[in-house]
Order: structure tokens, then C-alpha cells, then sequence
């Protein structure tokens, strides 16, 4: 048992490993009758402090959050840094190249220019300057303390109120407004590192001598951006200012708040947008010739029905994350009726609909969207598609293929009479390839009846598909079959936490960390598989918050100390 | 064509297969939730045979999602449309072609009156021209007043011999009933159909057959293009079909879109997309028909559809309708939809503008209506004055039994459609802001 | 001591080291911030145009049978080859009309320049000639300078519903506007900098202000990422610092002479002359900064260009002449199409020919071509053609064939706002509106 639990980390899989995953199945039946006996978190083992820079999501959600949605965010984002499956993750890794400086001042000037607009600084600006031509450093303070500390997640020093100040005494004086100079001043607030990056900090634990824990104001924004996606409100940081998320009632209280307000919904998309790759649709492609439907609508519609249907079944309906794999209903528009073939009445939006029983239609596992970015653009792909259950859903990493294989057979996509499946068979008898294609291509050949822009065929090339597949050791028919195959295979909601995890923390799983994920699993199970209890049992657990000092680090002011992931091990 | 090939052999294996005992096999599904309070999801009844819920699905392939037009329903999109013609050029026209604004121009410019004056600019001499040309003595357009309008001494009706023109019978007579299917009509000469058959009424061809603009590859079918920019549509409905070769009766909807033809980025018109019709009445038909020998036909119906031209919209109007269509192999059907156009409808809608209507319906800029219809003579190569006379003296049907005339043109469109998802619900938006805005 | 005094030793110091160490004086000034210098060393600023042809173009003979640098170069393009390098063909971009009903020559033009199709002129956005204009338009004489070649006073910049800037039509007249009362020799004009652009370099002061303590805070690998960031940062500051400058002396300027008497009408060879003359006072006008926006309408969108003892025009015969069953498109509509691009050639010529810093005026220009619709017959906006031309002083790249697939018109206008630096996010409406950059184009 303890053998496929370490495997948390989830190595390389091929055909060796493919045993240790297949052992698994015992744990999903034991996971599907969850023991009675009440789970324990084990003992904190803590990891590294992270220095995270925030996603375009996070930005957006947080400017939305702290000003106001309609306020325009006219730069451009760079696409994330993705690291071991999760945008996350990398995070914490990836620099900031002189584009994106220059895109977040031209995105701070616009907001800047909006937040302290005429028409708008009455919504924004706390105060009113005394005087039409002399300095209000009064109200220049004000507005400083008040969006200070909502930007940058925790009150600022006095030397940064000064200095902030300064910059909109010397803009007024400048360019002759008031109002001016709190403009440059929040083009200053909005370029900071102190913004654009989560700098988290520890402090030393009074509880424990010897040990470190994360100060309130980076609790409040692991916290906050994990169960929101944006940064902690102003009753999150008051809780953090006034000690309460360092007790376990008033942690508790935190959560609660948060779990029940509509910006988990936030929290939730953002996850499964990184988790199925859906930054992949900025450059995929399809040929128009030969998959008309695949608009541009569509692609665009594709996302949104996946993510929609995640959030109405794990937030609004509180549903089992496995039936996610199941489930025949979803959202459709009109653009995506014509790939459906099924009519959406509404025009102007979204439509519920329930997929016929002999659709073959399964959950996410058929949706558009994962259907064509694990596709060729011409053609479908068992293997991508294989390979992206395994990775996606099952936590398994699947190798490239080596760089001189023959692909010549396969290659031959319009030979008479062939389905992906002949074509593959030449795979799956040469042992250099067979290793992997095994893994792979059982799962996707049960996904052939879509083709690579999710439209339901019955035939390829006039040839009726076959649509037998397996996993690890499961045989089963069609994208139903494998659905409940994933349903019921135990690494499924096991990859879940794990990538649940590793996007809350924004790196990688330490070892130490491994008895606390076989824990997050268990109650996973035994509360239903569902998503959002597991993000509170992640909130309210010690080791979210727990740090652990890998090296010797400085100690910076306030006697507070930063660290950083280590990186070069993310396997 | 790889579309066809593509949708079409799923179509004829799911459907024909299936004849009789399931449903239809053509067309998409029309969904009628006018009437229904809480509209249930469309499409969420499986098909007769279908497994039964809970059980693992079958390994052979399921029906509906190719074969969503169960219960004898099925919808479809015009995707092209018309006029139905005669051959080009001698063969109808030995006496050759309407003249044109082009020979009136070239006349005026060889009369002193239209010589160009010493000091006259480009422009002036231009617009001198076109006044002369385009207005009555009394500065009356012609366009808009074809009535006050010379005869057109160039104009050329068809009167070639023995030519296939495409279109059907609109009063022969109805052998189920034995009485003539229109009875109030004039005499004219038919034409022989493209396979030979008799009683073909096409007095519109017999008009403008002769006209340059309504040759094969004139523009006077360039009207289908405001189809493909979402101005204006038809959709369709086909319900009780128990049998699509033969079925005495069937409910046949027609109706104008009230949504955007869907285009493939290469600009054709997809199939299985979701139309709703229109939200006037005015522009719905219903009537019955049937499949003989897999020919469906219908009992005839006024109809009347959106047409745009130049931002404008006016009505192509079309009376005592008939279909008659077969079912093509990509799910779709294609064939005749013919009737009696009122001449005057037809002069508004093909030739001058006069009651055309902007943005907002109201009357269009007399301006606008005028350079349309003036533009449009020029483009096509006809007058308004001889179009209108024309159109008068070839009208076949609706006798004016006061007059004695005919006040109505045979009218015959060559259509194709699409299978598609007709549904007749309120939708949040109207059709008319839709369509224009 | 102030503040910012403090903080700007502080910055020239940082400043000369990591500089010098790190780039060659040509990167920085030239590529880095995309501003070239004239050899005086002052900047030279970058210019945005367009340049109308109207009734469309046959595909065959004008869209590169393949993508990316390597293109054949179509027939109908052969007169812009020499600027193969310096030009960007992108084709297959719609303005997608979603039911607008589509008001011939004006709804595709004023859709793909507004980003929002109407059924007329009653445009609902200002173009995206006033748009960029807004952004580098200031400090010039003229905001922007609108013409037209073919002798209709018309034009398509708009500031909004009936608010049209009109076009020059005559040669003469043009030259009076620009050369005459009022104008002042630009080498003796006075530079005053931009106060906010002082304003800027104190803001990046602040925000590096703690940047030593910052770093002591952090460990090793979080150390070099925050240290990037302020690196990046000082590029910024960098292109701040340029901007601070006093503007270029116009090298080898010299006043032009006042043109002779043309005829203004439609004929095309009247129109090719006068469209040259209008190119090469354009081009002086840019040289010596007295505009930096402009517009010019070779041939209106519903052409009427014509031949000589022709009672045809470009625009008629689009609807009027016959397919050429043989060529498979209209063989007089096709010979208009081809002269139209001759006509950008000579317009492209007047730009080049302008000597600037190392380059040409050319080299800092972004010169947007476009017509009112793909296929004139059909009056079809989808597909409409469009080139992007020059160098905009680095902020955009060139030399390839980009097919659009169908996707909107808008993401064209998008993406030239962007890199002619407006905050942008979106634009478009309904099928229009988009966010997405064409990321090929924008450098």
C-alpha cells in the first residue's frame, strides 16, 4: 500500500511502472467505501517559502476585486511559465522580461488614469484635497493607506507610506493636480514588486521555539488566493492584522467566509483553466477544410462549456469530482450546437442540455475542449489524447517519443480502410514505442468516435471504429467506459489533490509532505469527492501554513525572513 | 464535395437504414416551445431503440447524434437560393438582348442634346447625362414612377423556341382532384422542363431572360449574398414524416430566419445549426404536403421573406407557393420553391426601390431608394420603365377578375438546403434588431 | 536634498554600470526603445498612416499561396517587391457583419476602421487612425493630415458619428495648408520635455527605492528573479530617459517647392500624378514633424477611378463586367486592382525617399493599406486585403504573409494600435471585438 502512495509525486510511468498504478486499483475500492474512522491531518512538516509572481487571472481578479471590474487593463499578459503540469507551479519560478515591465506600467497608467478619472475619483479617492494648488498630504495618506494595503497584501511601512507620498507631492507639483499626483502614486503601487509578486515571509513561531511559521499577512495570501483567486479583502486583512488567523477559531472563520462567498467560483475556474491546459488554446489550430464547424466561435464557447460545466457541478451542485468524468450534462451556444448537433434554442447564450445515453458523450472526457487540444489539426490523436488523461487526470508522466522513430506508417491518414487504430498497431508492436503507446493509446482509441473537433463519427475512413480500450487492467467500450474506468480508478482523485495541493502552494510536494496528501486523499474520499470541502480541508489544515527553512537564510527587517522554492527538482 | 461526402455517408447510414421504423433521416430537428411554459432541454429524448438508460453503450454506433431528427421531424436552412432560369444568350433570345441603360446612354451621347459642353467639367457633363437619362421632363425619377415612363423600344422578351427552362407546373391540372392547381390565371406560352416535361410556368425568366444582368453568370442573383452576411434567411420544417419516400401527409413549416446563416471560416453554411424563425407572422407558412417516390410537395401557401439591398430591406413576397424537393445525400434537399409573385411587389423588390425600407422600417432616404434602383438598372442592364412594362405584360396569375388582368408573375427559385435545427421560441432579442442594426 | 535629485544619482550610477556592461550603445538606443536616433543623436518619432484603395482585389492574383516569410510574391504585388522586407500581406481578416446589414464600399471600410460595423456611416467608434493619432499625434502641427487622390473630397478618419476630417484633393491646396503662412523651419524650433515623462521617471525611482533590501530578503534563486525585475525596469527607465530629449534636426531639409497645375479628376493617369505629388509633400511634412497621422484615400472605396474615353469605372465594371471564363475573374476590374498597387508602390517611394537617422522615413513609419471590401462584385467584407508597410521605428516586424483564417478584421487594428503604444486592451464589438494580439506583427 505504501508502495503506490509514495508515488504521489507521480514519476515517469511507462510500461515498468505501469504495475505500480495498476496496484492502485485496490485503493480505489477501498476509497470508495471510505472507513468510518475520522482522518487526521499528521503533524506539519512544512515547506519553502515561495516567492510567486501573480497570473493574469490573479491580476485581473485582484484590480477587479480591489477597484472595480469595469476598470480596463489595457497591457498585455505573458503566457505562464508551466512547470510540471501547472501554470501554478510556475509561478514561482519563472523572471520578468522588460515586455511585461512595459505592459504592467502601460496597464498601471490605465488603471491609474481611470481609478483618479473626474468621473471616477468620487468612487475612489477617500478624501477631497483641501486646497486646488497646495499639497493635501492628509488626503494623499488616506488614499495611500487605503489601497496600499489591499495591493500589496499587508500594511505598508512608513518609509513606503513616505515614499509614496513623495511621489504624488512631486507629481502635483509637476503637472499642477492633485489628483495627478495620486495618479503617478498608484502607477508606482501598481509597478511594485510588492504587487506584482507574492513575496511570502516567516516569522518566528511563539508556540514552538526553535520554529518558523508564515506571518498573517502571507497566511492571508496563500489563504485568499486559494479559495479566491485574488487578494485578501479588507476583512481578511483586518482578521490578519489583529492576530485571528493565528488561532484555529479564527482561521476557521476565515475560511468559512471565503468557502461560502461567490468568489470560490474564481478560485475554481482558475484551477481546472491551469490543470486542462486551456492556455493551449492561444495556438491551436485547426484546418478549417477539413473541420468547418471549428469556428472561431466555437473554439472560444469550448473553453467556457468545460469550465461551466465544472463550476455547476463541484460549486453550485457541491457533486462528486468522478462524475465529472460521467456526467451526460452540460452548456452549449449556438456555435457549439453545430459541433453537438443538438439545437440550443438560446441565442445569446448559454443552454443546459442533457446528452442523449448513447451519445458517447462522458463528461469532460468529450467536451470540445479536450477533445481538440489533444488532436492534430487535421486528424485526431489516441496517443495525445491517451497521454493527456494520464497526465491531466492521473498525475502519470508520459515521455516524448524518441526523436528518431519512423513515422511513416502512421503518417498514412488517408490509406483506404484505416482506422488510428491500424495506423497505431505498428506502435504497439515495435517494442522501442510500444512501452508508452500502451499506456496511451488503449485510453484514447475509446475517444475515436470524436474526431479531432469533438464531432461524433461512426466511421473513419468507412470503417466502423472499434472502440475497445482499457486501464491498467480495466477493459472497457467507448468514451463511457473510460469514464467510469476514471471514475472509479483511485490515482484520479488522488492527482486531484495533488494538483490541488501544488496550486496552493506554488511548487512542488515535498517528501516530508507526502503523509499529509495520503491524509488530503482519505478525506477527500470520505467526504464525497468533493472539491470544495477538500479546499477547506486544505485551508484549515497547519501544514498549508507551515514553513520549514531549507537553508540559512538572511534575515530581513522586522526580524522577518523570505525564501525561495528550490528549483531544479520538480519531478 | 468534401463537406457533402463528409456529413452525407453518416447521414444515409444512420437514416435510410432506419427508414420507417425510427424516423426521418434528413434535415435537423425542429423544436416547437411556443407553446410550452417550461421549455424542457431540446433534444433530450433518445430515440426509439436507443439503449435503455444505465445500460453500457452499445459498441455499434448510437443514433442520435447522427441521427438527431427523430419522431419524424427535421428542419433545415436555405443555403442557396435563385431565380430559376432558361439558357443564355441566342438560344432564348434570337431576337436578341435588351438594351439597357447602356444603349439609352449611348443614344443620348451621339443627340446634340447630349453633347458635352465647352467648358463643361467631367462631373457636370456626367450628371447632365444621367438626369436626361434618368428623370422624366418634368424631373420625376423613372425608377420610382416607372408608370410615367416612355416604352423601352430595346427591351426583349424571351422568344426562343423549344428551350429547357428550369421551375415546375403552377396550374396544371392537380390529378388527385382533377381541377387545375391555379385557376385564375392568363394565358401564356409555357416552357419545356429541363427533363423535357411540359407546363413549366416561368414568366419571370420569359422577362428578364434577355436582360445581361440575369444571364447564368450575371449579378442579377447577386441578392443570395445578404444571405451570407446574416441579413435575412429561410428555415424549414418538415414534421410527421413516417416515411421519407412516401407519405401522404406530412406538416410542412416555411419560414424567414430570424438568425444568421452559420459560415464555416471558409464561408459556407454549416449544417446542424440552430435557427429560430421569425417572430412575425407575417413571415411564417404552414400548410400540409407529402413525399411521393421521395418528392415532397406541398399544398400551395402564400410566404414571404426578408430581402436587403444597399442597407435596405423590402419583402420578396411570393403567392400560392409550391415546393418541390427531393433529399440530397448530405441530409439536406434541394429542388423548386415556385409561386406567383404580385408584379408589383416584384418591380420593389428586383428593380426600383420605391417602398424600401431602412434601419428602423421606415421609408428609405428617396435618395438612397434612387441610386439603388438607378445603379441597379445600370449594373444589370435593364430600364425601369421596360421593366416594369414588362413585368405587367408577362404576369400569368391572379386575374383581376374586374380588369381581366393578371396581376401576378409566375416566379420560380432553385433552392438548396442544409439540415439545421428550426425552434419556434421567444428568444431574448427580436428579430428585427437583429437583422438590422 | 529632494527626493528625486537623490534618486537620480542614485539611478546614474546603477545606470553606468549595468549599461555599459550589458548592451552595445545601438541596442539600447535603437532597438531597446524603439526609437531610432537621427545621426544629431535626437529622436526620431514614428509615424502612423493609412492608404486606401477602394473596390477590393482578385484573390488569386493578390494572396500569397503560403504563409511566413518565403511567399511567391503574387502578380499583383510584383510593384511592391522591392519593400517585400519592409511589408507585411495579411489576408483572410473579415469584418464580420453578424447580421448588420451591409451598406456597400462603406460598411466593411468603416467596420474594419471603427471595429464596429454599421449600416451606414454613422460610425459608433472614432478610426483607428484618430485613436493612434491620440496617442503619438501630440507635439506635431497638425494632428494628422487627411488626402485623397482621385478628386472626391472625402474621407475616412473619423472622430465619431458626422465628425469627419476632410481631405485635401488638390495638390496646390495641400501645399499651401502645410508650406504655407505659418509654417516654421523645424531646425530652429524649440523643444519643451513632457512633464509626465519626468513625472514617469520618478514613479520607477520609488518603486526600485527599497531594492537593496529587497533582495538581502530573499534567497538565492528568488534573488536573481526579483533582480530581473528590476532590471527590466531600468530598461524602462531607459526609454523614459530618451524620451526626455530634444527632438531631431531635420538632415537635409530643405522647404519644397510650391507643385505646378494639375488636373483633379478621375482619370487614373491624373490621379497616379496627383497622388505622387500629395506623396512627396506628405512625406516633407512627416520629415519636418508637422504631423505625425495621416490618411490617404488613393481611390474612394466605391472606385471611382476610370480610363481615359471610358465611360466605365473601376467601380461599375466590378458589377458589369463578365467573368472572363478563360482567367476566371474580371479582366478590367483585375487591370484597375494591379494599378492600384503601382499606386502604393509610388506612395511608398515618396516615404523612402526621405533620408532619416541611418535610415529612411520609411523605416519609422507604420503604413497601414487597406481596402473597403475582398470581392467587389459581391460587395464582400470578408477577407478584405491589407498590408502593413514600414518599419514604425521598430514596432512592428515585417517581410511575411500572415493569412487570417476568417478571424475578425479587428484583430489588425488591435494589434497596430498596440504597437503604436495605445492602452488597449480589446476592440470591437459583438462578432468584432477581440483581445487578441497578432503577436507576429507587433514587435
Amino acid at each position: 500500500m505504501m508502495k503506490h502512495i509514495s508515488k504521489f509525486r507521480f514519476g515517469t510511468v511507462c510500461a515498468g511502472l505501469a504495475l505500480a498504478l495498476a496496484g492502485g486499483i485496490s485503493l480505489a475500492q477501498q476509497s470508495a467505501e471510505p472507513a468510518k474512522a475520522a482522518v487526521v491531518e499528521p503533524a506539519p512538516a512544512g515547506g519553502p517559502l515561495v516567492m510567486r509572481r501573480l497570473t493574469e487571472s490573479q491580476y485581473r481578479a485582484t484590480i477587479a476585486d480591489v477597484f472595480a471590474p469595469d476598470v480596463p487593463i489595457a497591457g498585455r499578459f505573458e503566457r505562464g511559465l508551466r512547470e510540471e503540469g501547472l501554470i501554478a507551479v510556475g509561478t514561482s519560478h519563472g523572471g520578468m522580461s522588460a515586455f511585461s515591465i512595459e505592459q504592467y506600467d502601460t496597464s498601471a497608467r490605465g488603471i491609474a488614469a481611470d481609478v483618479t478619472s473626474e468621473k471616477r475619483r468620487a468612487q475612489f479617492v477617500p478624501c477631497q484635497p483641501k486646497s486646488a494648488t497646495v499639497f493635501d498630504k492628509a488626503c494623499a495618506t488616506a488614499f495611500i493607506d487605503k489601497y496600499g494595503p489591499q495591493l500589496f497584501r499587508r500594511p505598508l511601512a512608513r518609509d513606503e507610506q513616505a515614499r509614496f507620498v513623495e511621489v504624488a507631492r512631486l507629481a502635483q507639483q509637476r503637472l499642477g493636480g492633485f489628483y495627478q499626483g495620486l495618479e503617478y502614486t498608484l502607477i508606482g503601487m501598481l509597478d511594485s514588486p510588492h504587487f506584482l509578486l507574492r513575496i511570502e515571509r516567516a516569522e518566528r513561531d511563539p508556540q514552538h521555539a526553535g520554529q518558523q511559521r508564515l506571518d498573517a499577512w502571507s497566511k492571508a495570501t496563500r489563504l485568499s488566493y486559494f479559495l479566491t483567486n485574488s487578494a485578501p479583502d479588507t476583512e481578511l486583512l483586518r482578521a490578519a492584522g489583529q492576530g485571528e488567523l493565528d488561532t484555529d477559531q479564527g482561521m476557521a472563520r476565515q475560511v468559512d467566509r471565503l468557502i461560502a462567498s461567490p468568489r470560490v467560483e474564481g478560485a475554481v475556474r482558475s484551477f481546472f483553466w491551469d490543470m486542462l491546459y486551456f492556455d493551449g488554446f492561444s495556438d491551436l489550430f485547426k484546418d478549417p477544410t477539413i473541420y468547418p464547424a471549428y469556428t472561431v466561435a466555437a473554439a472560444r464557447d469550448a473553453q467556457e462549456q468545460t469550465l461551466k460545466t465544472i463550476v455547476a457541478h463541484l460549486v453550485t451542485d457541491r457533486g462528486d469530482y468522478r462524475e465529472l468524468f460521467t456526467t451526460r450534462t452540460s452548456y452549449l451556444t449556438r456555435p457549439l450546437g453545430i459541433i453537438y448537433r443538438v439545437p440550443v434554442a438560446e441565442r445569446n447564450g448559454w443552454e443546459k442540455v442533457e446528452f442523449p445515453v448513447d451519445s458517447q458523450r462522458s463528461g469532460i472526457l468529450t467536451d470540445l475542449s479536450t477533445l481538440a487540444l489533444h488532436s492534430h489539426p487535421g486528424r485526431s490523436s489516441p496517443t495525445l489524447r491517451g497521454k493527456s488523461v494520464r497526465e491531466v487526470f492521473m498525475c502519470a508522466k508520459v515521455p516524448d517519443p524518441p526523436a528518431n522513430v519512423n513515422f511513416t506508417a502512421l503518417d498514412a491518414v488517408s490509406k483506404p480502410n484505416s482506422t488510428a487504430r491500424t495506423r497505431l498497431a505498428e506502435h504497439n508492436e515495435n517494442p522501442v514505442c510500444a512501452g508508452c503507446h500502451k499506456l496511451t493509446d488503449p485510453i484514447g482509441f475509446t475517444l475515436e468516435s470524436f474526431d479531432g473537433a469533438g464531432i461524433f463519427r461512426a466511421k473513419e475512413n468507412g470503417v466502423d471504429l472499434d472502440l475497445s480500450g482499457s486501464l491498467d487492467g480495466v477493459k472497457f467500450t467507448g468514451a463511457p467506459g473510460l469514464g467510469k474506468a476514471l471514475h472509479d480508478n483511485p490515482s484520479v482523485p488522488m492527482c486531484l489533490t495533488n494538483k490541488l495541493y501544488r496550486s496552493a502552494v506554488g511548487r512542488d510536494v515535498a517528501t516530508t509532505e507526502e503523509p499529509f496528501l495520503e491524509y488530503l486523499t482519505a478525506s477527500f474520499a470520505q467526504n464525497g469527492f468533493r472539491v470544495i470541502d477538500l479546499m477547506r480541508t486544505i485551508a484549515l489544515s497547519k501544514t498549508f501554513y507551515s514553513v520549514t527553512m531549507p537553508e540559512s537564510k538572511p534575515v530581513g527587517p522586522a526580524g522577518q525572513t523570505a525564501s525561495a522554492a528550490p528549483k531544479g527538482d520538480h519531478s | 464535395m468534401s463537406l457533402s461526402a463528409k456529413y452525407g455517408k453518416k447521414r444515409i447510414a444512420a437514416g435510410f437504414a432506419l427508414l420507417g421504423s425510427v424516423g426521418l433521416a434528413i434535415g435537423g430537428l425542429s423544436v416547437d416551445r411556443s407553446a410550452q411554459a417550461a421549455a424542457p432541454a431540446p433534444a433530450s429524448s433518445p430515440a426509439p431503440g436507443s439503449p435503455a438508460p444505465g445500460s453500457p453503450a452499445a459498441p455499434a454506433a448510437p443514433l442520435l447524434q447522427t441521427n438527431p431528427f427523430h419522431s419524424g421531424e427535421s428542419g433545415f436552412v436555405v443555403t442557396e437560393i435563385r431565380y430559376a432560369l432558361g439558357p443564355d444568350g441566342k438560344e432564348a433570345c434570337p431576337a436578341g438582348m435588351s438594351g439597357g441603360m447602356r444603349s439609352l446612354m449611348e443614344a443620348y451621347a451621339k443627340s446634340p442634346a447630349g453633347q458635352r459642353l465647352p467648358d463643361e467639367a467631367d462631373r457636370a457633363y456626367q450628371g447632365r447625362m444621367q438626369r436626361a437619362l434618368n428623370n422624366t421632363p418634368d424631373g420625376k425619377n423613372i425608377c420610382m414612377n416607372p408608370q410615367l415612363g416612355a416604352e423601352d423600344p430595346t427591351w426583349r422578351m424571351v422568344s426562343g423556341r423549344n428551350i429547357k427552362v428550369e421551375g415546375i407546373d403552377l396550374d396544371g391540372v392537380d390529378p388527385r382532384t382533377g381541377k387545375r392547381q391555379q385557376a385564375d390565371t392568363c394565358t401564356h406560352e409555357e416552357f419545356q422542363g429541363t427533363a423535357g416535361e411540359r407546363g413549366v410556368d416561368n414568366q419571370l425568366f420569359r422577362m428578364i431572360g434577355c436582360t445581361t444582368g440575369f444571364q447564368a453568370s450575371g449579378m442579377g442573383n447577386g441578392w443570395q449574398t445578404e444571405m451570407y452576411t446574416g441579413s435575412w434567411g429561410i428555415v424549414m420544417s418538415v414534421r410527421g414524416v413516417d416515411n421519407t419516400q412516401n407519405d401522404p401527409d406530412v406538416q410542412v413549416g416555411i419560414y424567414a430566419n430570424a438568425d444568421p446563416l452559420q459560415l464555416s471560416a471558409d464561408r459556407r453554411a454549416l449544417p446542424f445549426a440552430t435557427y429560430a424563425v421569425d417572430q412575425d407572422a407575417h413571415y411564417r407558412a404552414e400548410t400540409h404536403g407529402r413525399i411521393v417516390n421521395g418528392v415532397l410537395t406541398i399544398d400551395p401557401i402564400d410566404v414571404r421573406f426578408h430581402n436587403f439591398v444597399n442597407s435596405m430591406n423590402e419583402d420578396r413576397v411570393l403567392r400560392a407557393a409550391r415546393l418541390r424537393l427531393t433529399f440530397t445525400a448530405d441530409g439536406g434537399m434541394e429542388g423548386y420553391l415556385a409561386g406567383y409573385t404580385p408584379v408589383e411587389d416584384m418591380y420593389d423588390v428586383q428593380f426600383g426601390a420605391r417602398k424600401s425600407r431602412d434601419a428602423k422600417g421606415q421609408l428609405a432616404p428617396e435618395r438612397l431608394r434612387i441610386g439603388t434602383s438607378v445603379g441597379r438598372a445600370g449594373a444589370l442592364g435593364y430600364t425601369c420603365n421596360g421593366a416594369y412594362r414588362a413585368l405587367l405584360q408577362a404576369a400569368d396569375g391572379h386575374r383581376d377578375p374586374a380588369t381581366g388582368r393578371c396581376t401576378s408573375i409566375s416566379t420560380q427559385y432553385r433552392i438548396r438546403l442544409a439540415p439545421a435545427f428550426v425552434v419556434k421560441v421567444p428568444t431574448k432579442s427580436l428579430n428585427a434588431p437583429l437583422a438590422v442594426r | 536634498m529632494t527626493f528625486l535629485s537623490r534618486r537620480t544619482m542614485l539611478r546614474g550610477a546603477v545606470n553606468g554600470a549595468a549599461v555599459g556592461m550589458a548592451l552595445p550603445f545601438l541596442d539600447i538606443f535603437l532597438d531597446v526603445n524603439g526609437e531610432a536616433l537621427a545621426a544629431t543623436g535626437t529622436r526620431l518619432p514614428v509615424r502612423f498612416g493609412t492608404w486606401i484603395w477602394g473596390c477590393g482585389f482578385i484573390p488569386e492574383r493578390w494572396i500569397p499561396t503560403t504563409e511566413g516569410a518565403d511567399y511567391v510574391m503574387p502578380v499583383d504585388l510584383e510593384p511592391m517587391a522591392a519593400y517585400r522586407k519592409q511589408m507585411t500581406i495579411l489576408s483572410g481578416y473579415d469584418v464580420k457583419l453578424d447580421g448588420v446589414a451591409n451598406k456597400p464600399h462603406v460598411t466593411g471600410n468603416l467596420g474594419l476602421r471603427t471595429g464596429i460595423p454599421v449600416p451606414g456611416e454613422t460610425v459608433k467608434a472614432p478610426t483607428i487612425d484618430v485613436l493612434i493619432g491620440d496617442q503619438i499625434g501630440q507635439g506635431s502641427r497638425f494632428r494628422s493630415i487627411e488626402l485623397s487622390s482621385s478628386g472626391i473630397e472625402r474621407s475616412y478618419s473619423y472622430r465619431g458619428a458626422g465628425s469627419i476630417n476632410p481631405s485635401e484633393t488638390s495638390p496646390i491646396a495641400l501645399y499651401q495648408r502645410i508650406f504655407g503662412e505659418g509654417f516654421q523651419d523645424p531646425n530652429a524650433a524649440s523643444f519643451t520635455p513632457d512633464p509626465k515623462t519626468m513625472v514617469r521617471q520618478s514613479v520607477l525611482s520609488a518603486v526600485t527605492e527599497d531594492r537593496q533590501r529587497l533582495l538581502k530578503g530573499l534567497g538565492t534563486a528568488d534573488r536573481q528573479r526579483m533582480d530581473q525585475y528590476f532590471t527590466s525596469v531600468r530598461q524602462l527607465e531607459q526609454q523614459l530617459a530618451l524620451q526626455l530629449e530634444a527632438p531631431a534636426k531635420v538632415e537635409n531639409f530643405t522647404v519644397p517647392t510650391a507643385p505646378g497645375k494639375t488636373v483633379v479628376d478621375s482619370e487614373i493617369e491624373h490621379v497616379m500624378a496627383n497622388h505622387k505629388i500629395m506623396a512627396g509633400l506628405l512625406a516633407q511634412a512627416l520629415a519636418c514633424n508637422q504631423t505625425k497621422v495621416f490618411n490617404m484615400l488613393f481611390s474612394d472605396t466605391a472606385s471611382n477611378l476610370r480610363r481615359s474615353a471610358s465611360s466605365d469605372t473601376h467601380h461599375t465594371l466590378t458589377h458589369e463586367e463578365p467573368l472572363n471564363a478563360k482567367l476566371g475573374y474580371q479582366e478590367q476590374v483585375a487591370w484597375f486592382a494591379a494599378k492600384s498597387m503601382v499606386a502604393c508602390r509610388e506612395f511608398v517611394d515618396a516615404l523612402a525617399a526621405v533620408k532619416e537617422g541611418p535610415g529612411t522615413l520609411l523605416d519609422n513609419t507604420l503604413l497601414f493599406a487597406h481596402s473597403d471590401c475582398s470581392i467587389a462584385k459581391s460587395h464582400a467584407v470578408e477577407g478584405i486585403p491589407m498590408m502593413v508597410i514600414g518599419g514604425a521605428g521598430g514596432k512592428v516586424r515585417t517581410g511575411f504573409h500572415k493569412a487570417g483564417r476568417a478571424d475578425a478584421a479587428t484583430r489588425v487594428g488591435l494589434s497596430l494600435q498596440q504597437a503604436m503604444g495605445v492602452q488597449v486592451e480589446k476592440w470591437g464589438t459583438g462578432a468584432m471585438d477581440t483581445n487578441r494580439t497578432i503577436t507576429e506583427l507587433v514587435a
